[in-house]
């Protein structure tokens, strides 16, 4: 749905910054949807909590075109948190985040479905001393649900504007604007009234405190709320501080009052209040009992399973039979491209490199792109629907067994598409370790670039043979990766990172349509991703590789094709590495295959069109690529691709690291080259002994 | 084709993949960011700023 506020951004304007806004708010309450709808820019927009945890920033434009800064929070249910994300927000909003300003105004997000829980956030954003606007978010799925806000009266008990919206649809996008456009904003008043011995303390501690007078209230009384462990990692003030805390819990204790649930049994009793006032509930019976049937469904200890594993077989044979169309269009492309340069240019190095390389090498790896294309279809869906949260309830089950804690669910989920996202939404975990052991098994879920290696390698193993075949093996692989990455998850736990795993605390969104114009923009923006990198990283090294492959030239001009590729540097590079590889069946080839993509998995295709067209230059035409490697031999005449080496191949890059993107962030999220390090040794090691069991152990029960 | 033609055409294209991905790396480097900026992962800052 087209938003009346979109059409006004304008994220290049040099129109100078009047007001700096962040948008606050429970997981899952809409804040990214109307992000994007402000600003106009396009971003991820899930139904799991806990999706946003990156900074995100851009610009609109308030009811008299003046420009404002507008930052997305982290969703969080309080400003005591829990998890590095949390803290991201709580940091921002206290001036504390050194690379952010602090905020001029806040967009509060509360899901008017789940106002109670939603207003606590609001209660302490009001202590920040921080003008506030409410956003009122999905009114529709409350009044679907029975309940009716009075806006008018939430507005005057909290003393805020409020604005009521449905942002997927750009209700109230308008009013909202305006909302934040007011000149000067009203000042939040705290309602809150907490015990006076507990005031009295906070302002003392205020005062000692070395920060501005507008937030030295709410410092001093989320310090007095912190436990004692956690008040001895505070970094952020003197020692004397944290003394003077500690000595201000004590003289609470002593006055009967708790500090910690004191405030927030305060802010409760005021919540309480604001509910009375502005929240009734209706008949919500109908819309809860179909919501709960499905779900007795969905979750179900046997047909919850049943269900996740029918979606993941329907979305593996519709990669296999809807794409196979699109890709055939781009593979005759590709060859047509390469005999129109054959065919108008001379037989020369700059023919070979336009067709071996750049055509061959990146015509290889774009032709996966309609399967890629469905992958990201399907995964939208399965976000905006919400049964990813179903999906994540159904697999803690299997995860727990495996000591990962529920939360690892998403990171996982989402290393199906790329291990870089993944690894950062473990962000949301709170525990050190458990992130650590999401970390080094989220790699091993099989990521989209894995997705042209293993068509390649169906296609080899079982020419002609039905979708729902090559499905079946699809989805073998990425359950072999799903079951690695729990048992290595399951060793790390108990030998490496000891700890106990907290038990999974989940929101279930409520089902919805899925949106069919976000589902549609993720996968343009994937594909345009996907499209850049060919153009770019895989363009690049398609022309390296096939300058490895062809240079230095024999010395002899007689020399057959395959004793050029051997003399090139990518062959004797590929000989180097032929005892190491020579157990799993693989040849020198295969070895310039593995070499090349270290970097990107997806590159092994290219480098294989590369290779075998290199090495079957005379012919006119390229050949496809797969009718080359099914007809190639070894020494001795026998196949190279055996069903044995072809599994043992799609096994080592289920096991495999080889992404120099996913090490990089490893480095950044871990702060230390230690975990990456380790992580490259122990998957080389595994995709190994994995390639070698399937190989060597074939063999023995007289496979070949 | 005229030979010299030919091998400096190829020179400049195999120069301009490695000139690519050591641009790339300096300027990763000196942005302090460690991750691809096509790797789709969202943290470039194209990403970031929705483009």
């Amino acid at each position: 749905m087209a938003s009346p506020v979109s059409t006004s951004a304008a994220p290049s304007s040099s129109r100078e910054v009047t007001r700096y806004v962040a948008i606050a708010g429970n997981p899952n309450c809409g804040k990214s949807t109307i992000f994007n709808a402000l600003t106009g820019l396009r971003q991820k927009v899930g139904n799991y909590p806990g999706v946003t945890v990156e900074k995100k920033t851009g610009r609109f434009f308030g009811s008299h075109g003046e420009a404002m800064e507008l930052l997305d929070l982290p969703g969080s249910y309080s400003l005591q948190v829990r998890s590095p994300d949390e803290a991201v927000a709580r940091d921002v909003l206290l001036g504390r985040q050194a690379d952010t300003p602090r905020p001029d105004a806040i967009i509060c997000v509360v899901d008017a479905s789940n106002l109670e829980r939603n207003l606590y956030l609001v209660a302490q954003m009001l202590e920040l001393n921080i003008p506030i606007v409410v956003a009122l978010n999905m009114v529709d799925v409350a009044e679907k649900n029975g309940v009716v806000i009075d806006i008018m009266a939430l507005r005057e008990k909290l003393g805020v504007p409020v604005i009521a919206m449905v942002a997927t649809k750009g209700v109230g996008l308008i009013e909202l604007r305006q909302a934040v456009s007011r000149s000067p904003l009203p000042p939040p008043t705290i309602w809150t009234q907490m015990p006076i011995v507990l005031e009295r303390e906070v302002m003392g501690l205020a005062r000692q405190l070395p920060v501005a007078p507008d937030i030295a209230r709410a410092e001093a009384l989320l310090l007095l709320t912190l436990h004692e462990a956690a008040l001895d990692e505070v970094t952020h003030h003197d020692r004397a501080i944290i003394e003077a805390t500690k000595a201000a819990q004590q003289r609470l204790g002593t006055a009967g009052i708790d500090p910690i649930s004191a405030p927030v049994d305060a802010r409760y009793d005021w919540i309480g209040q604001v509910c009375a006032a502005a929240h009734h509930t209706g008949d919500s019976h109908f819309a809860a009992s179909v919501s709960d049937k499905v779900d007795g469904w969905l979750t179900h200890r046997v047909w919850g399973w049943v269900a996740f594993l029918g979606m993941m077989a329907l979305m593996f044979f519709c990669i296999f039979t809807v794409a196979q169309v699109p890709m055939d269009w781009i593979k005759d492309g590709s060859d047509w491209l390469g005999k129109w340069v054959t065919d108008h240019l001379p037989e020369s190095d700059l023919r070979g490199l336009l067709t071996d390389g750049v055509i061959a090498g990146v015509g290889g790896v774009v032709v996966f792109l309609p399967q890629i294309l469905i992958l990201y279809f399907f995964l939208g869906i399965l976000e905006d629907t919400g049964y990813m949260a179903r999906a994540a309830f159904i697999m803690d089950r299997l995860m727990s067994k495996a000591g990962l804690h529920g939360k690892s669910f998403i990171p996982m989920l989402s290393s199906f598409a790329c291990a870089i996202p993944g690894i950062m939404a473990t962000r949301t975990i709170e525990n050190r370790k458990d992130r650590l052991v999401t970390i080094l098994v989220a790699p091993l879920m099989s990521c989209s670039a894995r997705l042209p290696v293993y068509s390649l390698m169906i296609a080899v193993l079982i020419p002609g043979h039905s979708a729902m075949q090559k499905a079946g093996i699809m989805l073998c692989m990425y359950l072999l990766g799903i079951f690695v990455a729990f048992g290595m998850a399951w060793v790390f736990k108990r030998k490496l990172l000891k700890g106990e795993t907290p038990m999974l605390l989940l929101e279930m969104p409520p089902y919805r349509m899925p949106s069919w114009k976000g589902v549609a923009l993720r996968m343009w923006e994937r594909s345009g991703l996907f499209m850049r990198r060919a153009g770019t990283v895989i363009l690049a090294l398609s022309v390296l590789l096939w300058a490895l492959a062809t240079y230095p030239k024999p010395s002899d001009p007689k020399a057959t094709p395959s004793e050029a590729l051997a003399q090139s540097f990518a062959g004797r590079m590929g000989h180097a590495i032929e005892p190491a590889i020579k157990p799993l069946g693989y040849d020198w080839k295969i070895g310039i295959g593995l070499i090349g993509s270290f970097a990107a998995r997806e590159v092994f295709v290219g480098t294989m069109s590369i290779v075998y067209s290199v090495e079957s230059k005379d012919k006119e035409d390229i050949a496809p690529l797969r009718d080359t490697m099914t007809n190639e031999k070894r020494n001795d005449g026998s196949p190279m691709f055996t069903p044995l080496v072809c599994i043992g191949l799609m096994v080592f890059y289920v096991l495999a690291m080889q992404c120099i993107s996913t090490v990089a962030v490893v480095r950044r999220e871990t702060n230390s080259w230690r975990w990456p390090l380790f992580q490259i040794f122990y998957m080389t090691g595994l995709a190994w002994a994995g390639a070698f069991i399937v190989y060597q152990g074939g063999k023995l029960l007289g496979f070949h | 084709m005229n030979p010299l033609i030919d091998q400096l055409s190829v020179a400049a294209l195999v120069g301009g993949a490695l000139a690519f991905f050591i641009v790339r790396f300096l300027r990763k480097r000196a942005a302090g960011k460690n991750c691809g900026s096509d790797c789709g992962c969202g943290t470039s800052k194209a990403s970031k700023a929705g483009r």
